[in-house]
Order: structure tokens, then C-alpha cells, then sequence
């Protein structure tokens, strides 16, 4: 086989038939692109999403009793030695991926007002380190966030709030069963009222001192969660593995990313992913039929010049190859061509993010699983996706080129000379 | 003066080829049989419809006859395997098109020297046979220019230089001054004419044209697919 002259020969049909290469090579160029801005615009999204749902939960990283993850009961607490342990272990992470760690005292539990008594989903907090790890304080509607030195204070959701008939300054009891067994009331004052539009967080969180939570449930120096926010999602895996290493032998302690953390979340983000993908496929399926039309035109409205290739004396399989090659150029060129346009895209027209914001009704239409998405998405590149999108289009694009090198090296050879081109 | 030194550059026997056409096929060579002499100047005549470029064909071996054998300087190419008959294409058939063919991507010296390129030959050794082809054909200076800057003449003179550059046994020439006017034809003819003198090699015309029958030292005439009459320009005739 002859391929240098084969794709000498392909080369140069690509770079002499422009208007033929640049139709088949924008198909490709115009999908890549629009799947690099697409998975990158789905890695934001889902950045926020993470971000949002960990900073309003455990955290990417969690802390916990072996069993509090399935019991969610106060028994399963880890006690004052143990966590100064986590505190220790957490302290000692490498590098400067965790921003912040705060623990947390989570008990269910009723909230009663004279008007109403509602489930609700008490979490005790240090108001100083809440501060830094979520953004709960900064959604405020009416009053103010926990400060240190509060005591009988607690920070509750706007559709709670309503529910009860209650505002700031207004007296509650919350009641749940404590440590002991027993049922234990506590009374505690609305300092301030929050929004997040994430139903079940308004509906039903209240955030009160964690040393309150730790009075009235008689659990002196414990905690249920301490969580650990990380500089990005991607570093979780990494911090977990570090701190199961570093509390291999405690048995009072397990170390969860934020995937077994918070299942809602993973379930939702690899329907969203599923969704993706469907799109990307729907996309694939598109740019490779564009890709394979064009070349197959190229075949047939060529088939004189192909055949007469044959009769110089290039055998079939060699026709086929030159096809095939002039596939193989269009897709490198396009591909990398697609792949600058699509950063470039995204880079100069979304670095600031992309706002959503007039195509939802609400807030709510952008909170699930425990998260919000901000309606502004800022896309996130990541080399292994872009790669992989990358990959993706060569091999559609070197596939898409087969069955028009099958036809031409096919082709017969007395017909195709008759071809009127 | 004949330069046809009587060893056979091609020989057919009972060559048939008939296109499966519904309702009725199409029978377009019916038991066509020639022996054509190395270093001969063949014209195949007739009639559009008649044959010419279908007997070409199977003679190049482009496509293979329903029945009958056809030999290519002693080997029966019928039952040749399609790489073997690509080979020998390669190396021993040049071929001229009616409409030039030129590969719209390779210059004019590219062109001519493609065959060459194909067998492997050294890029010096290419380029001097090519150089010394389009001076004796009036093509120098146009070894950079593709075929879209050339003239109808230019093209199928670089047509006719790409065919005979291998030193081919056997040159098969479809129409090949169809498209040529009377002095382009000339031209060309007196090329080939040189060619076939110098180099000894065989040439199969199909033509309509009178000028290139009165040239032909062997006129083959064909209608419907058969050969009806062979005759040599010297008056001497061997039938149908």
C-alpha cells in the first residue's frame, strides 16, 4: 500500500476543493464547539449546584458516626474525644483545599408556635464557622443571622415562619428526643428569618447555637456532622481518601464524600448528566451524519476522478484510502479548529456567566436535591471533558468517513469513467 | 512505415459483454475477436453505440467481459484478480481519455509523472523523464500549472505524456481528439504518431474522427458490437 502518495493525494483534495472541505468541516466544527460550550456550561451548572447543596449540607466532605448516615439518630453521635480527633485529622489536610469546616448538631424534631406545630429538621451550629462554610446567613429576609453569643436563639425558613404565624422576636418551642431518650422541649426566640427557595431548607430548617442544642439534648461536647467545604468538587475524592487514611483506625469515625453524603444530590446530578449525555448523543448523531453526507456527496460527485485513479493503477482499497484520508484530514483540522472556537466561544462571550434567569418563573424552578443553581452560569472547563469531546468527535468523524471509502472502493471503474462530472 | 514487429500486444477470443438490463439486455460486444500487433496504430470506428469505448475497456481491463478471454502481451486478464489487473494497468496499459481526466489536484508535471510515482521511481529519475516528454510535446513551462489553468490542448497532451511516460506496452486513447480542435488535433496526433515510431508503442484509438482514421495504419469498424470491417490503410484487408 502506497499511503504516503495516498494521503498526499487526500491532502490535497481537501485543501483544493475549499468550498467542499470548509461545508463538511463547519458541520463538525459547529458540533464540537457546541458541545465544548454545552459540557461546559453542564460543568458550572453542576459546580453551583454541588457548591450550593454541600454549603447548605454536610459539606463535600462529612464527618460522622459509622451509623448516622442510615439511623440519623442523635445515638449515633460522635462524642467530644472524637471529634477533636476529626478536628485534628481535618487540620492536617494537605495543600489548601478545604476552606472551611464547621460542625453540626442535627436532630428531627417538632417546632410548635400557638398557632401550629410543624416536623422540622433542628441543626445546632457555631454561628462563626456557619458564617464561613454556608451562605445561609446572607439569605436573610427579616432579622439577622446567629451570633456567638446567642443562646435561646434560632434562625428559621420563611414558609416555616408563615406556617407557625411566626416573626422576629416571636417565642417557639422546638421538642425532640434527647440523648437520654426522654422528649425535651426547648424554648427559643425568632432572631432571624431566611430564604432560600429550596422548599424543604424554608419549610422546615431551623438553625439554633450548637451549645443550646447540646443543653437540651444532653449531649455535652458532640456532634452529629462536621462538615469540611473544599476549593472545588473534583478535590473530594483526594480529601477523603487523605482523611480515611489519617482515621483508618477509628472506629467511632467514617469519612464520606459528598456523592454517599448526599445521595438525593448524586441521584440528581447523574439524571441531569443522563440528560447530557442524551443531548451530546442527539449531537454526535447529527455532526456524523453531516460529516458522512458531505463525504459521500464528495464520492459520488467525484467518481470519474476516482475512477480513473483505477485505471492509472490504484487498486480499490487504495481509492478507498484516499477517502478515507481525506476523512481523517477534515476531522483533525475541524476538530481542532471546533475546539479553539468552542473556548473561545465560551471564553469571550460567557466567562462571566451565562444568566438564565428569564426562562424560569421562579427561584424554586432552579432548586433541587438540596441545592440551587444560580440562573447566572459561569461555565467551567475541564481538560478531560473537552478531551474526551474531542476524542469523541474524531472517532465519529473517522467513522462517519468508512462507508464512503467502502463505496468508492467499490466503484466500477467503466461506469464511473462514464460519470459526467 | 510500420514499426509492428509481429509479437502480439493484444488478443481477444469470443469477448462478449452484455449489461443486465431489464427487459431485454443490452448486448454491447458481441464475440469480438483481434489480434493487434506490438507497435501497431489501431483506430476503432463506428457509430455512437457501436462499442468502441466498451471494447477499450476490457481491453484495459476497466471491466471484464460477460464471456470470452482477452490477452494482454500473452496474459489472459478474464480471471485476473483485481489487484494483479490494477498492476498491470500500472505497468504495461497507458491510458487517454476523451475528456482528458487529469487529476484536478496534481499539477500538470505531477500528473504526468503520477504513474511513475505509483511504481516507485526516484523523484530525479521521474522529472527528467517528464521534462524530456513536455519539451518533445511542447509543454515546457507548464510543469507547475494544474489542469484547471490549461488549455483543452495543453490538458490532454499532459493526458497523453502521463500515458506514455511508463513506456507502456499498450496505450488505449478513447476519442482522444474529441474535444480538440483541428490543429490541437493534429498536434497530438503527430505526438502519438512519434511515439508509437520512436518508442514502438502500441496504440488503440476509438475515434469519430476522419483525421485520425486517415492516420491509423489498421482501421477496425464496429457497429452494434461487432466488428464489421478491419482493414489495413495499406489496403490490405483480413475480414471481419
Amino acid at each position: 500500500m502506497r499511503f504516503r502518495i495516498l494521503f498526499k493525494l487526500a491532502a490535497r483534495s481537501v485543501g483544493r476543493n475549499a468550498r467542499r472541505s470548509a461545508l463538511t468541516a463547519a458541520a463538525m466544527v459547529l458540533g464540537l464547539a457546541l458541545l465544548i460550550f454545552s459540557r461546559s456550561l453542564a460543568e458550572g451548572a453542576h459546580e453551583q449546584w454541588v457548591t450550593s447543596a454541600v454549603r447548605m449540607g454536610s459539606g463535600h466532605v462529612a464527618i460522622q458516626e459509622p451509623s448516622y448516615l442510615v439511623s440519623g439518630k442523635l445515638e449515633h453521635r460522635i462524642g467530644a474525644k472524637a471529634y477533636q480527633r476529626a478536628l485534628n485529622a481535618v487540620a492536617a489536610v494537605a495543600g489548601d483545599r478545604v476552606v472551611a469546616h464547621a460542625p453540626r448538631l442535627t436532630v428531627t424534631g417538632l417546632a410548635s408556635s400557638a398557632s401550629s406545630a410543624l416536623p422540622v429538621r433542628v441543626e445546632g451550629v457555631d454561628p462563626d464557622g456557619e458564617r464561613i462554610f454556608s451562605d445561609l446567613d446572607e439569605k436573610v429576609v427579616d432579622g439577622r443571622y446567629l451570633q456567638p453569643d446567642d443562646r435561646l436563639h434560632a434562625y428559621i425558613g420563611v414558609e416555616l415562619a408563615r406556617r407557625l404565624g411566626l416573626k422576629v422576636g416571636n417565642r417557639f418551642v422546638l421538642t425532640a428526643q434527647s440523648a437520654s431518650g426522654d422528649v425535651e422541649g426547648q424554648l427559643v426566640r425568632v432572631a432571624g428569618i431566611f430564604k432560600t427557595a429550596i422548599p424543604e431548607m424554608d419549610e422546615g430548617l431551623i438553625h439554633i447555637p450548637i451549645e443550646t442544642a447540646r443543653e437540651w439534648l444532653g449531649t455535652p461536647g458532640a456532634i452529629t456532622t462536621h462538615a469540611v467545604l473544599l476549593k472545588s468538587s473534583r478535590d473530594t475524592d483526594g480529601v477523603v481518601e487523605e482523611l480515611q487514611d489519617r482515621l483508618a483506625g477509628d472506629s467511632d469515625l467514617r469519612v464520606l464524600g459528598w456523592r454517599e453524603a448526599s445521595p438525593e444530590l448524586d441521584s440528581a446530578l447523574r439524571m441531569d448528566d443522563y440528560g447530557d449525555y442524551v443531548f451530546h448523543s442527539i449531537l454526535f448523531a447529527i455532526v456524523a451524519l453531516a460529516i458522512m453526507n458531505a463525504v459521500m456527496m464528495s464520492v459520488l460527485g467525484r467518481r470519474r476522478e476516482f475512477g480513473v485513479l483505477q485505471a492509472l493503477g490504484l487498486t480499490g482499497a487504495e481509492t478507498g484510502w484516499v477517502v478515507f484520508g481525506e476523512g481523517l484530514f477534515l476531522t483533525v483540522a475541524s476538530g481542532a479548529v471546533g475546539m479553539a472556537l468552542g473556548f473561545l466561544f465560551t471564553w469571550v462571550f460567557f466567562r462571566d456567566g451565562l444568566d438564565f434567569s428569564g426562562i424560569a418563573e421562579s427561584e424554586s424552578a432552579w432548586a433541587s436535591a438540596g441545592g440551587i443553581v444560580d440562573p447566572v452560569i459561569v461555565p467551567i472547563f475541564h481538560s478531560s471533558q473537552v478531551l474526551l469531546s474531542l476524542y469523541f468527535t474524531l472517532i465519529i468523524g473517522t467513522l462517519a468517513s468508512i462507508y464512503p471509502a467502502m463505496r468508492a472502493s467499490k466503484l466500477d471503474v467503466a461506469e464511473a469513467m462514464k460519470f459526467d462530472q | 512505415m510500420s514499426t509492428s514487429n509481429g509479437t502480439l500486444a493484444v488478443r481477444t477470443k469470443d469477448v462478449w459483454k452484455i449489461y443486465p438490463q431489464e427487459p431485454n439486455p443490452v448486448k454491447a460486444v458481441r464475440g469480438v475477436s483481434l489480434e493487434i500487433e506490438s507497435g501497431d496504430f489501431v483506430a476503432m470506428a463506428g457509430p455512437s453505440g457501436s462499442g468502441k469505448t466498451t471494447v477499450l475497456n476490457l481491453l484495459g481491463g476497466l471491466t471484464r467481459p460477460t464471456e470470452g478471454s482477452i490477452w494482454i502481451g500473452g496474459d489472459e486478464i478474464t480471471s485476473m484478480p483485481d489487484k494483479a489487473l490494477a498492476r498491470l494497468r500500472l505497468e504495461r496499459i497507458g491510458f487517454v481519455f476523451q475528456a482528458y481526466n487529469l487529476l484536478p489536484v496534481l499539477s500538470a508535471m505531477e500528473n504526468a509523472e503520477f504513474t511513475l510515482l505509483l511504481r516507485g521511481v526516484p523523484a530525479s529519475e521521474r522529472h527528467k523523464r517528464v521534462r524530456a516528454l513536455f519539451d518533445e510535446m511542447g509543454l515546457e513551462g507548464l510543469e507547475d500549472r494544474f489542469p484547471g489553468k490549461l488549455s483543452g490542448g495543453q490538458q490532454q497532451r499532459v493526458a497523453v505524456a502521463r500515458a506514455v511516460v511508463g513506456e507502456p506496452a499498450l496505450v488505449l486513447a478513447d476519442e482522444p481528439t474529441a474535444n480538440l480542435d483541428s490543429v490541437a488535433s493534429s498536434a497530438l496526433l503527430d505526438i502519438m504518431e512519434r511515439l508509437n515510431r520512436e518508442h514502438g508503442t502500441t496504440f488503440v484509438f476509438s475515434t469519430h474522427d476522419p483525421r485520425v482514421m486517415a492516420r491509423a495504419r489498421r482501421l477496425i469498424t464496429l457497429v452494434d458490437g461487432e466488428i464489421s470491417t478491419d482493414v489495413r490503410q495499406n489496403h490490405e484487408t483480413s475480414g471481419a
